[in-house]
Formats: C-alpha cells, structure tokens, sequence
C-alpha cells in the first residue's frame, strides 16, 4: 500500500541536496518501512553543533498518510518529550499534506527546534522551564545538546587515523570502531584487551 | 420575531379552546392515537393553515431526508452562486443554519464567509488549459508523469493524477471525514468538488462511494442544531427538524413524544438538567434497600390493602371507605395533601432519613401521576366505545369532540403534575444551588493557579464575595420559601381540577338522560377550560417567577400547549424532487 517507488526517488532527492539541507534519510529495514533521519541543530539555538537522529515509520497509507517521527536523540524542548522523544508537529498530524515529503518534515522539525511552541507543549516541565526561567532553560537545552547530539566532534576517518597513529592495524581498528558503534574510547579499549 | 411567534399560537388555541369547547365545532387535532393518525394529519395541515408562522416541526423520513438537505443546499447556491460543494461546505460549517450563513453575509461579506468555512471561490477558466497542450504532466505527489487526460484539477486550481487524488479521498473518507475533504496541496484548505470526489472513488470503490454520500447525507442531520434522530428504540427511520429557534417538546410520526433538548421523554416542566437527575436518582433509589415500591396501601378503616385501579387517586375500599391515595385523608380535599411538611428533626444525623423521606414524598406523587396516567390512557378505548354509542342514540348533537378534547387535557395535564413533583424536588431542595456553588469554587481553583501576589487578592475576594454570596442565599432561601408556598398552592388547585376532571370522565355518561347527560356535558367542558388554565398558570409561575433563581446552570423548559406536544408535520419539499 506504501507508494515505494515514490519512498525511492524521495530518498534519492533528499540525498542529493544533503550538502545544502543537512538533512539525511536513510533506510534501516530493507522494506522502506523504518527510515532514519538526521537533522542538526540550528545556528543561533542551544541546538547548534548537535546532529539530532530521528526514527522515522511510514505507515500503510504513506504518502497519503503522515510519516510516524520521535527523537531518538535526546532533547531539551518544549515540544519534545524528554522522556521518549514524541514530538508535537501540526504537519505530523491533522496538518499533515501528501504534497510534504519525508525532507520537508524534518525540515519542519528543524524549523521547530528553533521556534518553540510553549503555549502547545509536548512536555509541561520544559514549557514551564521555557517560560518562567528561559536562561535555565537554555542551560539544560545546551547541556543536553553537548551531552547527547555530539557522541563525538571526530569524523570516522579521523578516529581511525588517530587510532593507526597508536600503533594499532588499520584494518583491525576499522573492525573495532564498527563493533562498538563509532565510539573511539570503546575501540582503544577493544583493541587493548586484545 | 419569536417572542411573536409564542403569542401569536397561545393566542389562537386559546380562543380555539373557548369556541371549540362550548359551541362544540369539531376540533379533535389534540387527538393524538396512532390509529387515527391519518385523518388526523390533515386536520393538522388544515390548522397550520390558519397560524400564519406555520408548524414548529416537521417529521423528515428517510424518503424526504435528501430533498430536506437539497433545499437547503439549493437557497445557498442560488442566494450566492455557488457550486453544490461549496454551499454543502458554508452550511455544514454553520451547522446547517440558512439564516446565519446570510447574516454572516450581511455582516462580514463573501470573504470572511468563505474563508472561515474554507470554501475558495477561485474563478475557474473551464475552456482547454495549458495542461492540455501538453500530452503528459507531472504529478507533484507520485512523482510520475501521467497523460493529462489522467489528472483532475480542483476549483483551487491544484492538479494531480486521479490515482492520488483517490488514495487522497479513500484515506479521508476511512477516517470519516467525508463532509470536509480538502485538497492535497500543503496549506491549500480548499474543501474538495464532491462530483469529482464520487466519480473517482466510485471508478475505484463503488461501496466506498456510496458511504460518502451517506456520511454528506447524515450530516444534515448531525451537524445540525434544528435537527435529531427521533430517539425510538428500535429507531423509526425518522428526523425531526423544529422550525423554532426555543426548547420544545415534540411528536414524531411513529408517536413517540420527547424532549428536543435532551432527547429524553417530554419532561417538562422539569428542565433537562432536572430531568437528567431525577432520572438517575429513581434509578439509584430503586436499588438501595430501604426503598421499597408500595403498590397497595392499606385502608385507615378495616386496614385491607387497596389497590389503585382507576386514575382517581381518591380509592375506594371494599369496605366502601374512600380515602386518599396520598395522605389517607378522607375527602377529595387535596389542599395540603400535596404539600411537604419538613418534619422538625435534629440536625446531621437525622438528615439522611430526611433527605430520603423528602424523596420519597416527591416520589410517590410522582409515581402516582405517573400509574394514573398509564390507567387513564386505557380508559381511550372505553371512551371510544361509549362515543359510539351515543352516536347510535337519538341525541340532538352528534358532534363529541368535546369529550376526546377533554380527555386529552387530562392526559396532558396529569403528565405535566407527575413531572411538577420531581421539579419541586429539586427546585425547592437545595442540590442545584449547591452544585451553583461548586461551580463557582471550581472556577476560583482554577484561577488560583496565578501568580503569587494576586493569589492572595484574589483568595481576599474570594472570601468577600463568598460572604456577600452568603447573605444573599440566605436572602433568596426566605423568598424560595415563600415562593414555594405560592407554587404548592397552584400545584393543588391543579391537581385538584385534574383529579376532578379524570372522576368525571369515568362517569357513565353514555346511559344519562338527556338532562342529566346536558348537565355533565357543561360541567366537563368548564373543567376542561379551567384546567388548561390552571395549567398555563402554572407554566407561567414557574417560567417567570421561579426558574429565574438558577444563575449558573441553564434551566429553560419547554412552553405550555393547550393541545399538548405537537405532532410534527410531515415534510414537504418545495423542489418537488
Ligand atoms: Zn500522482
Ligand atoms: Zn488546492
Ligand atoms: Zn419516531
Ligand atoms: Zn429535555
Ligand atoms: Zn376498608
Ligand atoms: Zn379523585
Ligand atoms: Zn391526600
């Protein structure tokens, strides 16, 4: 019921114009169904620097149908619930347009992060953060950007340069990195326990 | 213009009441059985004839369901030339009301109108457009390019392939949003050509199709503030559309008579709210161990049980004592029999025992009206009999109208005593005015979520005004009293004619001498008169001088009508479809 051909040629020209947008869609299960998204955080907000990952469903009826979206990545938002990542998007529900693409609606989400909506809140204690203490609140928002949107500032050819120059095989810290997920404290201590 | 309408009708069933009753002209539109519904009907069409504002209820039937809603539909288009969905899309916003849509109009002009209900008039050039030129064009949702004979444009000017506009719809109507379907374009809002939305979906779904136009049909219904399901069990098929914009009381076609506010029984004068209550306590207080149903009572002579067999709640035992069915008082004297005495009780610990005792009195009067109203509704078929029989005989009129008029004042009038108990209940009981209260504490919780410093004035006034409030309640407590009194005492008289009216009504009339059958005649047309009166009185007291102490809670009824709840007429479409 899904229209894949048209799931396809949206993930070809979203990746097109990755290097203008810095929106990124790729596919997690061979079906198209479960998609994963990136956005990063805007300039000027206690977002920047961060790259937000976003799990994305389509359901039976997509295009004519909204796409399913929640945060995977942690956020300090009023219209994000801090908990499970649920967002609160009028284009994700009743405002929802088979004309919008799976891109527009990240973009959306983006637009989002930097023009909180207090007074239609996902989560109340932010919203109540963001209205009666805005300077705390961009302290948590920022902290919560450092913590969990920047795993690591290294690209992965960086980690492994670095790792080579420790002396370890190239094609064995490639291995490890990918074990442990990218992490490059977990691969050191993968590649020293032997 | 309402207010006009009100007296205008008490007008003219008063004078028909007082013409009809004494001179005996046929007058049998107050009688309401089902068997003679049909030559009924017409009397009815014929009066509406003469009340120049014409009935305040017509009986829509599945049949005239569609031609209903096309009438409408057609006085938008043709008022403002538009096309069908858009007329269906200006009334379904203003709840099916013609009226507001042109004084919408007036008011705030084409755009705000359109706008509000999303309607976009977009002035479409229906000659080739440049998409014909073309062979195929690109589709902005599939992606594919299609032959430009395979894409539908909207009146918003938006086009894409007929496949997407059909997953578009069959998606809509699934979620059942068939009545405002708008276009697929990001923020577009222009609600959908349903010719169109039924052509595509009918190529791909027929049944599908079909429940479209059943959703838009329903709508008329639905969404309309003049408008209901006649509430039968199982459902008669038929709507009620009330040409007025007041609470009524109501007849449908299939004879059931309930209440347009709440779509309960015809409960008035209880309000909805009463109503609501009542209902629930009955049902409550049937299920708790100390109520127990008395069906006989026994007589304060020989103490046999009696049991009450006749509407007249003056019984009579076979020790030949009659008593009364409410207080055991001996005579027809219901002055007082009616009335509750509040018992002095210590406080708190006896309010309980009170409280169920105060019910308990309302209760029983009520439940009594109520078992003389079912008995006397059977006494219809004896009187039928005995009418014919009359006719047989060589009286010197043989007009008898008078007598089912008389008797369908009784039923009407017994069912609005039966319904005057559990509105004293609760009118002179203190239930409602506390749940006032309540309401206003609420709002203050509410509020209090402030700030700080104005929590504090706001709680100073709080307390102020509650002390105010105090005085005041206490002030209106007296006036209720009095005001009770000045009820109870119309209540009586009332009840006293209706009981009087029901004994004379089971007179064997039929086997009089001419004399003595003149005699009873003239005394049940007086009583008949007075009793509408009484009646009226009665509704005008409680409208004027008592519902007005509610501030919070709406307590409107619906107004008193000689001839009882009208019978909504059948529709009749004016577009001959
Ligand atoms: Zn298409
Ligand atoms: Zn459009
Ligand atoms: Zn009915
Ligand atoms: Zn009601
Ligand atoms: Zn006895
Ligand atoms: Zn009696
Ligand atoms: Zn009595």
């Amino acid at each position: 019921m899904i229209d894949f051909s048209r799931v396809q040629k949206e993930l070809q020209e979203c990746s097109r114009d990755m290097e203008a947008s810095g929106i990124k869609v790729t596919p997690v299960s061979d079906n198209l169904v479960n998609l994963s998204g990136t956005i990063p955080g805007p300039i000027g907000t206690p977002y920047e620097g961060g790259i937000f990952k976003i799990d994305i469903t389509l359901p039976d009826g997509y295009p004519f149908e909204p796409p399913k979206m929640h945060f995977v990545t942690k956020v300090w938002h009023p219209n994000v619930s801090s908990q499970s990542g649920a967002i609160c998007l009028d284009i994700l529900k009743d405002q929802w347009s088979p004309a919008l693409t799976l891109k527009t609606a990240l973009l959306s989400v983006q637009a989002l992060l930097s023009a909180p909506e207090p007074d239609d809140p996902q989560d109340a204690v932010v919203a109540q953060q963001y209205l009666r203490d805005y300077q705390t609140f961009l302290g948590t928002a920022r902290y919560w950007t450092e913590t969990f949107a920047k795993t690591s500032s290294l690209g992965v050819e960086e980690k492994v340069q670095k790792l080579v120059e420790m002396g370890f095989p190239e094609a064995l810290v490639r291995s490890s990195l990918e074990a442990v997920g990218g992490d490059e404290n977990l691969a050191l201590e993968k590649l020293c326990s032997g | 213009m309402m207010g006009d309408h009100g007296n205008s009708e008490d007008e003219y069933v008063y004078v028909s009441d007082d013409d009809d009753d004494i001179s005996g002209v046929d007058d049998c539109d107050d009688d309401y059985e089902a068997d003679d519904y049909d030559d009924n009907r017409d009397e009815f069409q014929a009066v509406d004839v003469s009340i120049v504002t014409g009935p305040s209820s017509k009986v829509i039937t599945k049949e005239s369901l569609l031609a209903a809603q096309r009438e409408d539909l057609v006085r938008i288009m043709d008022l403002l030339s538009v096309k069908e969905h858009h007329a269906r899309a200006l009334l379904i916003h203003y709840s099916w009301d013609v009226e507001k849509v042109l004084a919408v109009l007036v008011e705030h002009g084409n755009d705000e109108l359109f706008a509000a209900a999303g309607v976009k008039v977009v002035e479409h050039d229906d000659g080739p457009s440049s998409l014909q030129f073309s062979s195929t064009v690109s589709c902005n949702i599939c992606y594919d390019d299609v032959s430009a004979t395979e894409v539908t444009t909207m009146d918003c000017s938006h086009c894409f392939c007929n496949d997407c506009w059909t997953n578009h719809f069959i998606v809509k109507i699934n979620e059942g949003q068939s009545r405002s379907i708008t276009c697929m374009a990001h923020k577009c809002g222009a609600i959908c050509d349903e010719a169109k939305i039924r052509c595509l979906v009918g190529a791909r779904d027929s049944d599908l199709a079909e429940k479209f136009d059943r959703f838009l049909l329903e709508s008329y219904i639905e969404d309309n503030k003049r408008v209901k399901w006649c509430p039968s069990v199982p459902h008669c098929g038929n709507a009620i559309r009330i040409e007025v914009d007041e609470l009524c009381e109501v007849e449908c076609a299939c004879g059931l008579q309930f209440c347009f506010g709440c779509s309960s029984e015809a409960h008035s004068p209880c309000s909805c709210l009463m109503w609501k209550l009542w209902s629930k306590k009955c049902q409550d207080e049937s299920m708790t161990a100390n109520w127990i149903t008395v069906h006989t009572k026994p007589c304060p002579s020989c103490h046999k049980p009696v049991e009450k067999n006749g509407g007249c709640n003056l019984v009579r035992c076979i020790c030949k004592r009659t008593f009364c069915w409410h207080c055991g008082g001996q005579t027809h004297d219901f002055y007082g029999c009616g009335r509750y005495k509040d018992k002095d009780v210590e406080m708190d610990t006896q309010s309980a025992k009170r409280d169920l005792e105060r019910y308990m009195h309302y209760y029983n009067r009520y439940k009594a009206h109520t078992d003389s109203f079912k008995l006397e509704r059977k006494m219809k078929k004896t009187m039928h009999n005995k009418i014919n029989k009359l006719y047989e005989s060589d009286t010197s009129s043989k007009d008898f109208s008078w007598i089912t008029n008389g008797l369908n004042r009784l039923f009407r009038s017994r069912r609005i005593l039966s319904y005057s108990y559990p509105f004293a209940f609760y009118m002179f009981g203190n239930q409602l005015f506390k749940e006032d209260r309540k309401k206003k504490k609420q709002r203050y919780e509410e509020e209090e979520e402030g700030e700080e410093g104005e929590k504090k004035k706001k709680r100073q006034k709080y307390e102020e005004e509650k002390k105010k409030n105090k005085q005041l309640e206490d002030d209106m407590k007296k006036e209720r009293t009095i005001k009770q009194d000045l009820f109870e005492d119309q209540q009586q008289q009332f009840e006293a004619n209706v009981e009087k009216l029901s004994m004379y009504l089971e007179e064997k009339f039929e086997s009089y001498s001419e004399d003595k059958f003149k005699d009873w005649k003239m005394r049940t047309i007086a009583l008949s008169v007075t009793t509408d009166n009484l009646g009226r009185n009665l509704y005008e007291f409680i409208e004027t001088d008592l519902l007005g102490c509610f501030k919070d809670a709406d307590h409107k009824i619906a107004p008193y009508k000689s001839k009882g709840v009208e019978k909504a007429s059948e529709h009749h479409s004016s577009l001959g479809i």
